[in-house]
């Protein structure tokens, strides 16, 4: 014969009605409803800001500057980046890889000849190839090569075609932008040279008109007469520019970026604020609980004291009545585990019918990462009403 | 299984205690089978010895040994296979479960290790007149009645020894004899044991060896 629980039962004053006892079920469910939701809002949180956020071969890529502020606008050494500068920029375990963006030392002029009877002042940069997003097989340049394959920013493209009718200039598509033929006068102190230049490639990651870096060096060297290289914007690649250890770097060295980029790692930052306060709370209701119903168990055991005392006596084993006794409420753990986690799914279901129009990724159903953390739970609470049981078995033993 | 003291004295004891004392500060060794009986008077410690040969309590100097082990080094795990499988005990104050019945109370010792069946509850419970109260609360039995419960408590499981203190205290001469035989003829089934400690001499009692305290 094995000998279960009922054989014993009604040695044990288990069945009293406790307010104690109700209170602790009522407050671990509570506790444990709070706990499951904030895990699961976490996830729904982590979704929605990658979702809104693709990435380029799984990293960002974003230009940063220095903030130019009324003390620092007479001194340009304290708005350009430093090698320095760089070097510490790279150096930080949520940045994997920074460049300089190079400028032109020199005075440039764009003009399309007479197709786009149009002609601007010009800035040039150039910028490490393991930085964009697109790299036409013709971008190169030699020393004596009359022609210059350009890489341009898309949104440039979009500001041209948005001021060109008012100012009775044609718009250009994508694929006619490629065919133009545009003349780069650079001036320097030996005169000026017109250079053939074309647009090799758009490019939607850098808001800038990018040459090859060859020769923004040999043209620094020539019409700038330098050496020196000066750096004003950086750029870089990280795994997540919404990491707040980025974000928390960028305000620490009051560095620039385009906000828009960054603004979903703000507002993930605050949520994630708000989700973690209430997973604390929810896991301090279920301490709260747990405390209470570990003190309604020792109540029992210090009731039933003189029959556990005597069942021991008689040669019932410590661990075998742990074990039985605190079997007793494992239908019960689990059934408030269940229905918290019925409750989380109803939460979920919600969020899904008023957000999946907006957010397609959004899924109604629980994230696997809330039914591992329910199982933990269910986990928790049996092992430690049974730690308990049994510490005060063996006390008595 | 050997049960083994050796220089056992009460800590609460003094040493000259030890010096007319077939127990106390000697060897002793039991075998199975042999059926001791320890004849001492009050305050002479037969309910310490009782206790700490069952291992209920500790405060004792020497050592105690089941089968070359000693008692104080077992885990209450392993103390609890030695009380299902090889020692029972009748103690003096019975320490039966008083809001169950009679019949409750044996069984929650037989369904422990069942060495009888069932039905044994009521032969023995009828062999020693107790079995009209079988399905009453122990609470409602005269002291008589629980001692004879105690009795067939203890017979329910398997032993190599069974410890008694004062058993039989509370019954007339009749029902001691029945009692007496009872626990010898199961006794005697098991090939166990009996160590009985009493104020005197129980004239029923085939006791192979007789120690005083």
């Amino acid at each position: 014969m094995t000998l279960k629980y009922r054989h014993i039962a009604s040695l044990l004053e288990t069945s009293r009605k406790s307010w104690s006892k109700y209170l602790s079920y009522g407050g671990l469910g509570i506790g444990i409803l709070l706990l499951l939701c904030s895990v699961q809002l976490f996830m729904n949180l982590q979704k929605f800001i990658n979702n809104d956020n693709p990435r380029k071969a799984g990293a960002d890529f974003i230009s940063i500057t220095k903030t130019v502020t009324n003390e620092t606008m007479g001194t340009p050494d304290k708005n350009l980046f430093s090698p320095a500068d760089i070097e510490e920029i790279k150096r930080q375990p949520f940045i994997e890889d920074a460049a300089p963006l190079l400028a032109n030392q020199f005075h440039v002029k764009a003009s399309a000849g007479n197709i786009i009877p149009f002609s601007t002042d010009l800035f040039l940069e150039a910028l490490d190839e393991d930085f964009l997003d697109t790299v036409p097989p013709d971008f190169s340049w030699r020393e004596g090569q009359e022609t210059i394959p350009l890489i341009f920013s898309a949104d440039f493209l979009e500001v041209y075609n948005v001021l060109a009718p008012g100012q009775g200039y044609p718009q250009v598509s994508d694929e006619t932008m490629g065919t133009i033929q545009i003349v780069l006068s650079c001036y320097g102190p030996t005169g000026r040279h017109d250079f053939k230049a074309y647009v090799a490639a758009l490019t939607n990651r850098v808001n800038s008109v990018l040459v090859p870096e060859e020769f923004l060096t040999w043209a620094n060297k020539r019409f700038g007469m330098t050496d020196n290289i000066l750096t004003t914007r950086v750029f870089v690649k990280t795994k997540d520019a919404n990491n707040p250890d980025f974000l928390r770097f960028l305000d620490q060295k009051n560095y620039r970026v385009n906000k828009d980029k960054i603004k979903f790692g703000r507002v993930k930052a605050q949520l994630q604020i708000v989700v973690s306060g209430l997973g604390i709370i929810g896991l301090l209701v279920v301490v709260l609980a747990l405390m209470l119903f570990s003190f309604y168990l020792q109540l029992i055991i210090a009731k039933s004291k003189d029959n556990l005392q005597l069942l021991l006596m008689l040669g019932y084993e410590p661990g075998w009545l742990s074990r039985v006794v605190s079997r007793r409420w494992v239908p019960i753990y689990i059934s408030i585990v269940l229905i918290a986690l019925g409750i989380t799914w109803l939460f979920q279901y919600f969020v899904y019918l008023n957000t999946h129009k907006m957010e397609s990724s959004m899924s109604p159903m629980l994230h696997w990462s809330v039914l591992a953390f329910s199982a933990a739970l269910i986990f928790l609470t049996i092992y430690s009403n049974y730690r308990i049981i049994r510490k005060q078995l063996y006390k008595l033993s | 299984m050997q049960l083994v003291t050796r220089n056992l004295h009460p800590v609460y004891f003094t040493e000259d205690r030890s010096v007319h004392s077939n127990i106390w500060g000697q060897e002793l060794v039991l075998k199975p089978g042999e059926r001791v009986h320890i004849v001492a008077p009050s305050g002479s410690g037969k309910t310490s010895f009782i206790h700490f040969l069952y291992g209920l309590r500790k405060e004792y100097n020497g050592s105690i040994q089941y089968d070359g082990k000693d008692i104080r080094s077992l885990a209450p795990d392993q103390l609890a296979v030695y009380r299902q499988k090889h020692l029972s005990i009748i103690f003096q104050d019975l320490r039966l479960f008083p809001d169950q019945t009679v019949a409750q109370n044996i069984e929650i010792k037989r369904q422990l290790q069942p060495y009888h069946p069932a039905n044994k509850i009521e032969e023995f419970a009828g062999r020693l007149g107790v079995a009209h109260k079988l399905n009453m609360l122990c609470s409602t039995c005269s002291y008589g009645e629980q001692q004879r419960v105690a009795i067939i408590r203890s017979l329910m499981q398997p032993f190599d020894f069974i410890l008694m203190d004062e058993p039989v205290s509370n019954l007339d001469e009749n029902n001691r004899k029945k009692a007496i035989d009872l626990i010898v003829e199961e006794a005697a089934h098991r090939n166990a044991g009996i160590v009985l400690a009493d104020l005197k001499k129980l004239e029923y009692f085939p006791a192979d060896k007789i120690l005083h305290l």
